[in-house]
């Protein structure tokens, strides 16, 4: 246990430490998140309270429906980009070969190589939140935390099994990864991150239901937003842990599988 | 016991498809033989070279010992561990100096480089700093240990990664070219460093890939030379030179079937 905290501490230090180098780098994604909650801060003056019964189930208030969005949604695009963003660096570097060969399970790899773009991630997601209620006035009620954590430790898992297939991918096929175009692109426009799934056409709406970042956005909303009872958010807890339970360790399974192959063909450090 | 014993040991990769056969043929297995059925023994604390020409299979073999390419047939022990089935038990007993430059973080220190790899490699965080301090001296980069990597020169960087291999105190060392574009001070150090401070004062295996027949010649105990991923020529270097009477030159073209030319043909 003492051994594996500190390397997930060493993996943490790491990014930190090369991060940290970039020094502009940090400045520009906090003014970054700054320009995107005020730019969507003046898209809602369009939209006036309770002008549309689609966003009732959310409070009303597009604001606050919008900024829940792609607060979270940031921490799906931080897992299906930077996850296989990080083993193709590493492969191109030749990093990945100096760490495989040290004593360090493969979950441990993938696991700590994010730990800091995760962290990185909640810190935005925390950032974006209190920036958007403390200069933005955006409104909540009073959170339903126990719902909240639930669906974010759920949204997390699904997101991170999301991440872990994406690196399999890139592992075997260097570039061209569709996991990152499937729930990246397509849960933009259907996840209901922009815009409730409702106001959908129905031969559409169906893929809604096949992305985990629809039923993480609606648990995460209901939790923040309308603070609505346990019972209410449980159905997005129920489809959230049957993603978990078939993905998480599907992509761990095929991450191994994805590995051994690339060290059977001799393309590990191949980009 | 050996250090390292291999058995009949193949690779064959797979070969790229382009989209015509891709196509047609999708399902049709091409590949190229990398090694065709190596035997091998590397005797305990002693300086192993592996010589051959460019794509003889060299590389292959080294990443295949240090558990990073693995093998469709034969059977490898190290240390008397079955490097498939025992990998763990393997990794404790090797270190792998790799040569790729790159496979350092140059933003950070070369301090800090080495304290990431150390707790990879299961070194606590109490007996890290002193370990960090003993590798670094060994191969003289203490003065430079809190540079930036990016600001190391080419021979410092090999030393770097001869320094992070050493980490975990293996008793065997890979080496992959390690004085591939070196000038001829910091070549001759590493040779050095490799002969005398690996192996004759710390009792350490080198197993050494290199194309340098007189840095083979002066530093190895026994060579093997490989060419088209078969073992050509093996033994000491005694017994392979005729006690001497033989030129390592000699051996070497016989065993690639290609003289070397003392005035290339192509140059102006």
């Amino acid at each position: 246990m003492r051994a594996l905290t500190q390397k997930l501490w060493a993996f943490l230090k790491r990014d930190f430490l090369e991060e940290a180098s970039y020094k502009f780098s940090f400045v520009a994604s906090v003014f970054g998140i700054f320009l995107s909650s005020a730019t969507f801060f003046f898209i809602s003056k369009l939209i006036s309270p309770n002008s549309t019964s689609v966003l009732d189930p959310y409070g009303g208030d597009y604001f606050s429906f919008v900024i829940i969005g792609i607060a979270f949604s940031g921490l799906l695009t931080m897992f299906e980009k930077r996850l296989p963003g990080i083993i193709r660096q590493a492969q191109v570097t030749g990093t990945l070969e100096a760490i495989l060969v040290s004593r360090t399970s493969i979950p441990v790899i993938l696991f700590g190589s994010s730990l800091y773009y995760i962290l990185f991630s909640v810190v935005s997601t925390v950032f974006h939140l209190t920036l958007a209620v403390t200069v933005f006035g955006m409104k909540i009620a009073k959170i339903n935390w126990p719902g909240a954590l639930i669906t974010f430790f759920l949204t997390f898992l699904c997101f991170l099994s999301i991440g872990i297939l994406s690196a399999c991918f890139i592992l075997v096929y260097k570039k061209g990864n569709p996991f990152s175009w499937i729930y990246g692109s397509v849960s933009g426009l259907l996840g209901g991150v922009f815009f409730p799934i409702k106001v959908l056409p129905a031969w559409i709406k169906w893929i809604s239901y096949l992305l985990p970042v629809t039923y993480s956005l609606e648990g995460l909303r209901k939790s923040i937003i309308t603070s609505s009872a346990f019972s209410e958010i449980l159905p997005s807890i129920v489809a959230l842990s049957i993603f978990a339970l078939i993905f998480f360790p599907l992509s761990l399974y095929l991450f191994r599988v994805a590995l051994k192959k690339a060290k059977k063909d001799g393309t590990l450090i191949h980009y | 016991m050996k250090a390292i014993e291999i058995k009949k040991l193949k690779k064959v990769y797979p070969l790229v498809k382009g989209y015509r056969e891709l196509l047609f043929h999708p399902f049709r297995e091409k590949g190229t033989t990398a090694l065709r059925g190596i035997d091998l023994q590397v005797e305990s604390g002693k300086c192993f070279c592996l010589m051959g020409p460019n794509g003889a299979g060299k590389t292959t073999l080294i990443k295949i010992l240090s558990t990073l390419v693995l093998p469709d047939e034969g059977s490898v022990f190290i240390k008397g561990y079955d490097l498939e089935r025992e990998m763990n038990k393997v990794k404790k007993h090797i270190g792998f100096a790799l040569s790729e430059e790159r496979s350092f973080y140059w933003r950070l220190t070369g301090l800090q480089n080495l304290d990431f790899f150390a707790a990879l490699n299961n070194i606590p965080r109490s007996e890290r700093r002193n370990k960090i301090q003993e590798v670094l001296n060994l191969v003289g980069l203490e003065e430079s240990a809190e540079q930036r990597f990016n600001t190391y020169s080419t021979g410092m960087r090999q030393m770097m990664a001869m320094a992070r291999a050493l980490l975990t105190d293996p008793s065997i060392l890979f080496v992959d070219e390690p004085t591939r574009s070196l000038d001829p001070v910091a070549a001759q150090n590493i040779r050095v460093f490799l002969r005398k401070e690996m192996v004759e004062n710390h009792g350490k295996t080198v197993f050494w890939a290199t194309h340098d027949l007189s840095e083979a010649k002066e530093f190895a105990h026994s060579i093997a030379i490989i060419v088209e991923g078969q073992i050509k020529a093996y033994g000491s270097v005694e017994s392979l030179t005729e006690q001497g009477r033989v030129p390592l030159q000699q051996v070497y073209e016989k065993a690639v079937g290609k003289t070397i030319e003392n005035e290339p043909k192509y140059w102006g």
